[in-house]
């Protein structure tokens, strides 16, 4: 390889973060806002058509969720301006760790590791078995 | 002597399209969404796919001179049509390539990075594989050298191929002519191919000419009344570029490992296929969607 490739590479790599500050810069993001239990179910029902949802839990900085449908647990995990879904058994989410007002869901998913939720509490007493 | 690269040759053209796209998007003049850590992702994926792609191109070089030295005709690359010809045949050969890095898991591991972004604009066209080369996918284009297409002229048309699917990568134009539509790939055409939404999933999978779907029967409009939704079935919770390269090899390896009776299953079997039907496929995916759609009247 010479000079002149390395000096490409760099003019490249110049240009994608001036592209990526541009990006940022303008703020042309998707319209979002926090998430609340009527957008989060009609998210999940695009996700996970066909399921009933027996309750939903949603992050009190309206980032992420999680709903209950029957053995399993529906999570909403928030990617940039938008969401990426994963479903885990109840049991697993039951058990998950809950710190300082997080709960932290291990999704063994090497394309969405952890779901981050801040809830009030956790596990819910009267859904938790 | 300096090979002809169309794809280096485009990379201004890349960077000032990508530019007007966002300015158009921020008067409202276009429609256009660009998440900044989306966009630094997929910007950063091409930059490096380039270089990814030194790891093999010697092979696939020395791949293709070698079977072009068993040539059965002498195809000469001044030849008007030598290069009609090789538009069509390079095309078709781009229209099952791509359709073998959907339907098969080994390969759609190495392409299925192209389709995370949940955004459709100018900077998901750079998100570029950095594992096609190791995939062997190069290895379709071997019968074109073969055939007595020179090694050059083939790879030439494979960047201009490649240059000729950027500019489709957008939601700023919305249909073009009916003729137009009729026999090349579109915005429109490569939006549907983009989506995740059950109807659309393994649709469309031309390079320029559309004509490819419409014969082998993978061919599906883009509907008014159904928007794209844009990204991978399971779409990834994270912007960690290895991440998003790799994340499809490694679910491969683990499912391989967990389940070695079935290795051939999860290495080559359909994506989402798996040995005891709990995950979806596409099939699966569109028939759900099918029988909901019938239940709902």
């Amino acid at each position: 390889m010479d000079k002149s490739y390395f000096i490409q590479l760099a003019a490249s790599m110049a240009a994608v973060a001036a592209l990526v500050g541009l990006a940022a810069w303008v703020g042309i993001s998707r319209p979002g806002g926090p998430l609340d239990v009527e957008r989060v179910r009609a998210i999940l029902a695009v996700e996970f058509p066909g399921r009933t949802l027996d309750a939903v839990w949603v992050a009190a900085d309206g980032s992420g969720a999680l709903a209950r449908s029957g053995g399993m647990a529906l999570v909403l995990c928030p990617i940039g301006d938008g969401f990426a879904a994963r479903q885990i058994p109840w049991a697993q989410a039951v058990s998950s760790s809950f710190r300082n007002g997080q709960l932290r869901i291990d999704l063994a998913d090497i394309a969405a590791p952890v779901a981050t939720i801040a809830l009030p509490s956790w596990p819910p007493k009267d859904l938790a078995a | 002597m300096k090979a002809f690269d169309p794809v280096q040759m485009a990379t201004p053209l890349f960077i000032i399209t990508i530019i007007l796209e966002i300015v158009l998007a921020r008067f409202g003049k276009a429609k256009a969404n660009y998440e900044t850590r989306d966009t630094a992702v997929s910007l950063s994926m091409g930059l490096f796919s380039g270089v990814a792609g030194l790891l093999t191109a010697g092979v696939a070089a020395a791949a293709a001179i070698w079977a072009w030295q068993y040539r059965v005709f002498d195809i000469p690359m001044t030849a008007i049509w030598a290069w009609v010809a090789l538009i069509l045949l390079e095309d078709l050969t781009y229209y099952w390539f791509h359709r073998l890095s959907h339907e098969r898991r080994f390969w759609w591991a190495a392409h299925v990075n192209h389709h995370t972004s949940q955004h459709y604009n100018l900077s998901t066209a750079l998100r570029q594989t950095w594992t096609g080369g190791l995939a062997g996918t190069w290895a379709l284009w071997l019968p074109l050298a073969f055939l007595g297409f020179p090694p050059a002229m083939i790879a030439i048309q494979k960047g201009v191929s490649l240059v000729y699917q950027y500019w489709i990568h957008t939601e700023a134009i919305r249909r073009l002519p009916v003729w137009f539509e009729a026999v090349f790939n579109t915005p429109s055409h490569h939006r549907v191919h983009h989506a995740r939404n059950p109807r659309y999933l393994d649709s469309n999978y031309a390079g320029i000419l559309i004509v490819w779907d419409k014969l082998f029967g993978t061919f599906q409009p883009e509907l008014d009344e159904e928007p794209c939704r844009y990204g991978i079935v399971k779409n990834l919770a994270t912007f960690n570029i290895l991440r998003v390269a790799f994340h499809e090899w490694i679910g491969m390896a683990a499912d391989v490992l967990r389940h070695p009776r079935h290795v051939l299953g999860y290495v080559f079997g359909r994506p989402g296929w798996s040995h005891d039907g709990s995950r979806d496929t596409s099939a699966t995916l569109k028939a759900a969607w099918v029988k909901s759609r019938e239940k709902d009247g």
